[in-house]
């Protein structure tokens, strides 16, 4: 009996409604409602704010339009709970004298809201409750609000509630712009004027047309017309009058229907955010020196990495050795060695600029290490110098070659140079340095002059080090006398570089499989086979047809194992689905994803990574899996994506290139629905997450 | 370099045909206008040229308009601006028959009742002034400086709510855009959306 009674009560409470009066005028009744009968654990359900307004009175839409204010839901959840944003139905265009134009809600309207529940829930009924503020106008506006409970039983199972009543609003939720089959929008900008085109055969079939705009910010926009109309396209005319120059897109809905306002109408929702914060990315602020000083630190930097550490030590090394030599020599080998650098970064400067003219996906690293071959390339280079500083073998050129193009020994020393310069470029790539980031992003959106001026900002910093030391030899006083040592040096060295071998067939690993790793092995065993034989019988005191009897069984080898080992096995390793495990929360990264958890107002945090990125493992290990950010994210409620981009997944390329980014690692929150993405550092820090993750928090509260 | 400027001056010209049927845009000259105070003088813009003026459109019956009264906040700028020398002109162009409509022994009446500090309240019945500025808010502020160009235009802060609670977390974008003005200095947020409730033209 008791019991029945707490039962009725909470039945009386679900319902109860709070009415606005004004003068003793009912003008606006507040009541919360659920799309179910119980809640059930881990299952999303729908709440909605049922705001009934007397005849005549009107509340506002997301976007009110001239006067007016948007209705405003503050939900007080128990920790755990998540909540989406509103779901705004198609809102209904009124025109007051004075050219006021306003968008809202007449008579009744239903704002939608996802609400997901913990997997758990220890209590029941819940008790949801959520404070609402709006502002409801006729001639005069009133503020209304009203705190306002729902309670709803917990169980295994639940029956729908109210479907009727959400079938109706549903059915006037503005939909998601269809595939680009079907329908495509384009953006341009005249002088003030934003001009949307769209085109689709579903044009034809409605008779009225029109654009509700969602300004974002302190933008101020006129009212929208149809500027043109024929067949299956139509043309709007968005006037911006707040002085918004980048402003290259603006969010809203296209809506169609037989009558203006009328019930039967429908709506598309065009998502310009991300269109319009890309141009705001892309859109550099800082100027080109700014820019250029970047890549010079960025280059500089580069040398810390420990992707090229070992290259770099090994040319101390080689400094030390040249340290009792001739000044003039010394800076010779140096200027060589700069020269390689240069070299390097100037070819990709080139090749990065025949890319973007042929409309690739040109991406740092996007024609590099997405790439299994170029990485297995770079294992067998860093396998044969390894072997070479452990004495394997001796790098010498053909004696012809020597003879005809390097005069004298001093020349070949600078050609050794040159290459080791360009060697140590190569090993950096992986390493997108943070402000060597900023530059490259800023380069890839601009012409070839500048793209080949930042790269050589890049090379002028990364070289700096190498020939300040020779052009100033005394500094290299500092550095200890040569002896036997430098041949242990140089052999550890050797095991630094087998170091960066295993990194890199962590990385093919993590392209092709196990199985890849495997094979690739196999061929860089009989790489090192071929070397030792270079080294043990290609002697200059060994005859000249056992000679070249060893260097064409050499190549038999490279030749046949190549073909086995790579072009067969290699090639026809599985890519491995790194996403089957994903540690913890993490669910893999695709685009339909993102938009279904952002359209059900979820906040999405994605983390852009690859295997070969040490920056990212570095970011995840120490930042995004440390126990304070993980409960963070939970608390907050917020999903985590993987995009990984280990084999250069072309959907992952296409966002990276939409935050103006060459490459990984990249770091976005996007806050909800229509809230625009926040981006983070390259270098991510507990505090940085922590403070954004509290501003979203505050944001959709 | 001189079909640029050309295009450039094209440009312009059509940024300021376009904006002329709508909005006068921030850094345009302000029209001249003219309209009877609570007193029955005759005030006009062009008569405090020289001087920083700032126009506020007014509904004693509206609630954003009451948020800032109501605590004495459009009150204590208007005090301290016009003890700066900057002209304050507040004006109500709703329609007659509307809300917010008001003759001038009501406007007396607010005045002296809500201790109200501007220079003058113009009555603007026919909302000529309104048409003139394209104000479709109250409160909609702004700012002309003493060359007559429009300096800022917009809201009066940056928390759109009826709620007098929210003023002392809002930015007040008016008091920010006098100070820099008075400074010597450029407006950082020259033109910002306005809200509040709608400016009661005459139904036409």
């Amino acid at each position: 009996m008791r019991q029945l009674s707490i039962a009725a009560l909470a039945i009386l409470f679900a319902q109860s409604a709070v009415a606005q009066t004004y003068q003793g005028k009912e003008l606006v009744k507040a009541t919360l409602l659920a799309d179910t009968s119980a809640i059930v654990p881990g299952k999303s359900f729908s709440v909605g704010l049922l705001l009934r307004m007397a005849p005549g009175w009107h509340t506002y839409w997301k976007f009110s339009g001239d006067a007016g204010l948007p209705t405003e839901i503050k939900w007080k959840l128990p920790p755990g709970w998540k909540v989406g944003e509103i779901q705004w139905p198609i809102p209904l265009k009124t025109n007051d004298p004075g050219d006021i134009q306003t968008y809202g809600y007449q008579d009744e309207i239903l704002l939608l809201q996802e609400i997901t529940p913990p997997a758990k829930i220890d209590i029941s009924p819940v008790k949801l409750s959520a404070e609402a503020n709006w502002l409801v106008c006729e001639k005069i506006c009133i503020p209304g609000g009203a705190n306002l409970e729902l309670e709803l039983p917990t169980s295994t199972t639940a029956e729908p509630k109210n479907t009727d009543l959400f079938a109706r609003y549903r059915r006037l939720l503005p939909q998601k712009f269809p595939g680009t089959n079907s329908a495509t929008a384009n953006w341009s900008r005249n002088g003030n004027d934003l001009h949307l085109k769209v085109t689709s055969d579903q044009i034809a079939n409605y008779q009225n047309l029109d654009f509700f705009p969602v300004p974002q910010g302190n933008t101020v926009a006129g009212h929208p017309n149809v500027e043109l109309r024929k067949g299956s396209e139509v043309t709007f005319r968005i006037p911006i009058e707040s002085p918004d120059k980048n402003l290259s897109a603006m969010p809203g809905l296209v809506v169609f229907s037989k009558f203006p306002n009328s019930s039967d109408r429908s709506a598309w929702e065009i998502g310009a955010p991300q269109i319009s914060t890309v141009a705001k990315i892309t859109q550099p602020s800082r100027g080109i020196i700014t820019f250029l000083f970047f890549g010079f630190i960025g280059g500089f930097i580069l040398n810390l990495m420990p992707c090229v550490l070992p290259v770099i030590s090994l040319k101390i090394f080689g400094f030390i050795q040249q340290a009792g030599q001739s000044r003039q020599r010394i800076f010779r080998t140096g200027l060589a060695f700069t020269a390689g650098i240069f070299a390097w970064f100037i070819t990709l400067a080139l090749v990065l600029i025949a890319l973007k003219a042929a409309g690739r996906d040109a991406t740092w690293g996007g024609f590099q290490f997405t790439n299994a071959y170029f990485v297995l390339g770079l294992s067998v280079i860093v396998l044969v110098f390894a072997l070479n500083l452990f004495g394997v073998f001796e790098i010498s050129l053909p004696q012809s070659l020597t003879r005809g193009l390097l005069a004298s020994a001093e020349r070949k020393d600078n050609l050794g140079s040159f290459f080791q310069g360009v060697f140590a470029t190569v090993l950096a790539t992986p390493c997108t340095a943070p402000f060597l980031g900023s530059a490259l992003g800023f380069a890839f959106t601009q012409s070839a002059p500048v793209i080949l001026s930042i790269f050589v900002a890049i090379a002028a910093g990364m070289s700096a080090p190498y020939f300040l030391l020779s052009a100033q030899p005394a500094w290299m006083r500092f550095l200890p006398q040569p002896g036997p040592w430098m041949l242990h040096v140089k052999q550890f060295m050797g095991f630094l570089l087998l170091a960066t071998l295993l990194f890199l067939l962590y990385v093919l690993g993590a392209q092709r499989g196990l199985d890849g790793a495997i094979w690739a092995s196999c061929f860089l065993l009989i790489v090192a086979i071929a070397c030792w034989m270079k080294g043990a019988f290609i002697v200059p005191t060994a005859s000249a047809p056992k000679r070249s009897f060893v260097l064409l069984l050499m190549l038999l080898l490279l030749l046949g194992s190549g073909i086995y080992f790579i072009a067969d096995k290699f090639q026809s390793a599985k890519i491995d689905t790194a996403q089957a495990n994903l540690p913890g929360d993490w669910q893999p990264f695709t685009p339909e994803r993102l938009q279904a958890e952002r359209d059900r107002g979820h906040a999405v945090f994605v983390d852009f990574t690859a295997a070969w990125c040490l920056t990212c493992k570095f970011n995840e290990k120490s930042v995004l899996e440390s126990a304070a950010v993980r409960q963070a994210f939970q608390r907050h409620g917020v999903v985590k994506l993987k995009a990984d981009w280990t084999n250069g997944d072309p959907a992952i390329t296409k966002l990276l290139q939409q935050f103006g980014r060459p490459g990984v690692p990249l770091y976005v929150l996007y806050p909800g629905k229509s809230g625009e993405p926040i981006v983070f550092p390259e270098l991510l820090t507990k505090n940085i997450v922590l403070e954004k993750l509290e501003t979203i928090a505050v944001a959709s509260r | 370099m001189k079909t640029k400027l050309i295009l450039t001056a094209i440009t312009t010209l059509a940024a300021g045909a376009l904006y002329a049927a709508d909005v006068p845009p921030v850094g345009s000259a302000a029209p001249d206008f003219s309209a009877p105070d609570a007193n029955g003088k005759t005030q006009s813009l062009s008569q405090y040229k020289g001087k920083y003026v700032v126009l506020e459109w007014f509904n004693p019956e509206c609630p954003f308009v009451k948020k800032h009264y109501g605590g004495d906040n459009m009150q204590k700028l208007q005090a301290e601006y016009t003890g700066k020398g900057v002209v304050w002109l507040t004006i109500d162009s709703n329609a007659p028959g509307t809300e917010g409509n008001i003759t001038p022994e009501q406007a007396q009446k607010i005045m002296a009742q809500w201790k109200t500090k501007q220079t003058a309240l113009l009555l603007d019945p026919e909302s000529k002034v309104a048409k003139l500025y394209g104000a479709k808010n109250t409160p909609n502020m702004v700012i002309i400086n003493p060359e007559g160009k429009i300096v800022y235009e917009g809201a009066i802060d940056s928390k759109a709510s009826p709620n007098p609670a929210d003023i002392p977390s809002s930015t007040n974008y008016v008091k920010a855009a006098l100070d820099e003005s008075l400074a010597g200095k450029p407006v950082s947020n020259a033109q910002t959306k306005p809200y509040g409730c709608s400016v009661k033209y005459k139904s036409s």
